[in-house]
């Protein structure tokens, strides 16, 4: 356990260092994929919390993301003067609010009927998004401008690929280290505890329904947040922002990075956003594809990429360990 | 008055597009548990069948034999071996495989027929229009009905009246003690989920001329079921029924009363009946 938790230090320590050299060396358009690839790795890590934690499937999670981009985008469109993290704060509270309100509604429901519900509302404000011409531009979508940064002493250029890259990758980080740290807490617990046995744990006298709604509410947060830095790093919101689609997004995301590891997702969007740019580099049906690698992944690895490698690794020291040890002692990555 | 005779004939129209669609989801749902995802997509597969089967041969009742069939075929095989191999890893998996199936089906449509919507043109004495109730309305509109309630009445024979209905719906209330009887419940499951597939092929069908064959229809329609099980309760055929006629009235006066929140107006029923009745109208509490 212990060497396990100081490999993933300092792996951890030298995906960092990458990330943070890589705009030395690399070409404008490799940044722009990473940049791309850290937005939706926030937006995967928000939905595996509710679905690889708190085991609800959700279809629902596309509307945070569009909502949170469709809210920064329409107000610095209509505030020219919006400073930079303004819109994104912006951006953020609708998308946090709208949560806790479809929270409340969804209070009681779990399973089959979590996911129904999450897909209506989903429909429905899709279907606002469409309609309401004046504020989102309907099918023709929402140019967005890209303020820059102001620091009090020095303005930031946000036009800049490698200062974008640079300021996403920090407040994103951030937001996924606090996922990560949320699992720790004992909220994050109780929700874990919830997936496994709902009836024990309202016996020990927590309530379901309320740790249910406050997850959703803070999925709906960083989805939001996700979503303010996707129209800013895009300029232009589309209706698919918000569409199931969307959502579709971050479950195949999820899924193929493995639900049961919290960096699961990081590593399936990044796999995500590499697969969709080199397929549709060779071909325009690259969705198809990602498509059969779903199923595919669904029928034969349903632990995923990260279920995939630890198991590997797992395998890997089983064999070194027999050479020592023996083979009658189990290892003990077991647990 | 006449206005009002249209708009309640419209509604009545799409309740029986509906009703062939979520009646097949509902079962299934009742019986494995398994929310189908791609319950639409066969539908939408089945229009764009229609739509070359009658570029092909010209015939609007082959189709009506032919699509349903191959539909029920490939609904078979999906359950026999896509379904049945996940079963194992429990609910979650399957419904993730039946999405992924739906997404794969959606895009082989795009890449096959293209994204443009597709005309249907059906010669023949459907084509015209009747007088009733002193409005005139298209033939095929009451062919579409007429289509539903024989097939609503029949499902109803079938699961009423013969054994194999019996089974079905024990299988509805209680797969396992059904299994542990001796009722062999896979191929039980099988043959509902390729009926359900078939159905929905039906709808698809019958729904190409009336409304346009395009990508998004399945979507469309499979939000619009999903809403009916949820209004009329898991399981249930006739809280599908009613909860139909219900979507049907409300979409067709939406459109005519408050064309600007129509849309609204559905999800706005269905809250409504979860704030009153969470298992729906005609669901058992489990």
């Amino acid at each position: 356990m212990k060497r396990d938790s100081k490999t993933i230090q300092i792996l951890g320590l030298i995906i960092l260092f990458v990330l943070v050299l890589l705009p030395l060396v690399a070409r404008p358009y490799v940044i722009n994929l990473l940049t791309e690839m850290i937005i939706f790795s926030l937006y995967a890590v928000s939905y595996n919390l509710l679905l690889g934690f708190g085991g609800l499937l959700s279809f629902g999670h596309g509307m945070f993301l569009g909502l949170g981009a469709f809210t920064a985008g329409a107000m610095l469109q209509r505030v020219p003067v919006l400073p930079f993290f303004g819109a994104i704060f912006l951006g953020t509270l609708v998308a946090t609010v709208v949560g806790l309100g479809v929270g409340c509604l969804l209070l009681r429901q779990k399973g089959s009927y979590y996911a129904l519900l999450t897909l209506a509302f989903n429909a429905l404000f899709y279907a606002v998004a469409i309609k309401w011409h004046a504020v989102t531009g309907g099918d023709d979508g929402l140019p967005v401008k890209r303020p820059s940064l102001n620091l009090g002493l020095v303005q930031l250029p946000m036009s800049d690929v490698t200062v974008f890259y640079y300021v996403t990758l920090i407040v994103i980080g951030c937001a996924v280290l606090f996922c990560w740290y949320f699992t720790r807490t004992a909220m994050g617990k109780t929700v874990l505890l919830l997936r496994e046995n709902e009836e024990r744990m309202q016996f020990i006298g927590y309530n379901p329904a309320v740790s249910r709604m406050i997850l959703f509410t803070l999925t709906a947060f960083f989805a939001g947040l996700a979503g303010s830095f996707y129209a800013l790093f895009f300029k232009f919101v589309g209706v698919d922002a918000i569409s199931i689609d969307m959502t579709t997004t971050a479950l195949l995301m999820t899924f193929i990075g493995g639900t049961k590891n919290f960096f699961g997702p990081v590593l399936g969007a990044g796999f995500y956003i590499y697969f969709q740019n080199f397929l549709s580099n060779l071909t325009d049906r690259w969705p198809l594809f990602m498509g059969i690698l779903f199923v595919l992944m669904v029928l034969f690895v349903p632990q995923g990429l990260s279920g995939l490698i630890q198991s590997l690794v797992g395998l890997f020291q089983k064999k070194e360990k027999g050479k020592v040890v023996g083979k009658n002692n189990q290892p003990m990555d077991g647990e | 008055m006449n206005v009002a005779i249209i708009f309640i004939l419209h509604g009545l129209v799409y309740a029986g597009l509906l009703f062939l669609v979520s009646s097949g989801l509902t079962l299934v749902f009742g019986m494995m548990n398994v929310l189908n995802f791609a319950h639409a997509s066969f539908y939408m597969l089945a229009a764009y069948f229609s739509y070359s089967l009658l570029r092909w041969t010209g015939n609007f009742w082959l189709c009506l034999l032919l699509c349903p069939f191959l539909l029920f075929v490939i609904g078979a095989l999906i359950e026999r071996f896509l379904l049945r191999k996940v079963h194992v890893f429990g609910h979650l998996h399957e419904l993730l495989l039946t999405f992924g199936i739906a997404f794969i089906i959606s895009e082989v449509v795009k890449w096959v027929w293209g994204t443009a919507p597709l005309p249907i043109q059906i010669g023949g004495f459907l084509d015209g229009n009747v007088t009733v109730f002193g409005v005139i309305y298209p033939t095929y509109r009451f062919f579409v009905l007429f289509c539903s309630i024989l097939i609503g009445l029949l499902m109803g024979f079938l699961l009423l009246k013969t054994r194999m209905g019996i089974t079905v719906r024990s299988a509805v209330d209680d797969s396992e003690m059904v299994n542990a009887l001796g009722v062999n419940t896979p191929r039980v499951f099988m043959l509902v989920f390729a009926l359900g597939a078939a159905l929905s092929g039906l709808a698809g069908v019958i729904s190409g001329p009336l409304l346009s064959i395009n990508t998004g229809m399945a979507t469309a329609i499979l939000v619009d079921a999903f809403v009916v099980i949820v209004i009329g309760g898991f399981g249930s055929l006739i809280g599908a029924v009613i909860a139909s006629l219900m979507i049907g009235q409300l979409q067709s006066f939406g459109v005519l009363l408050f064309p600007k929140i129509s849309l609204a107006l559905i999800y706005l029923l269905m809250a409504i009946v979860l704030i009153v009745k969470p298992s729906g109208l005609f669901g058992e509490k489990k």
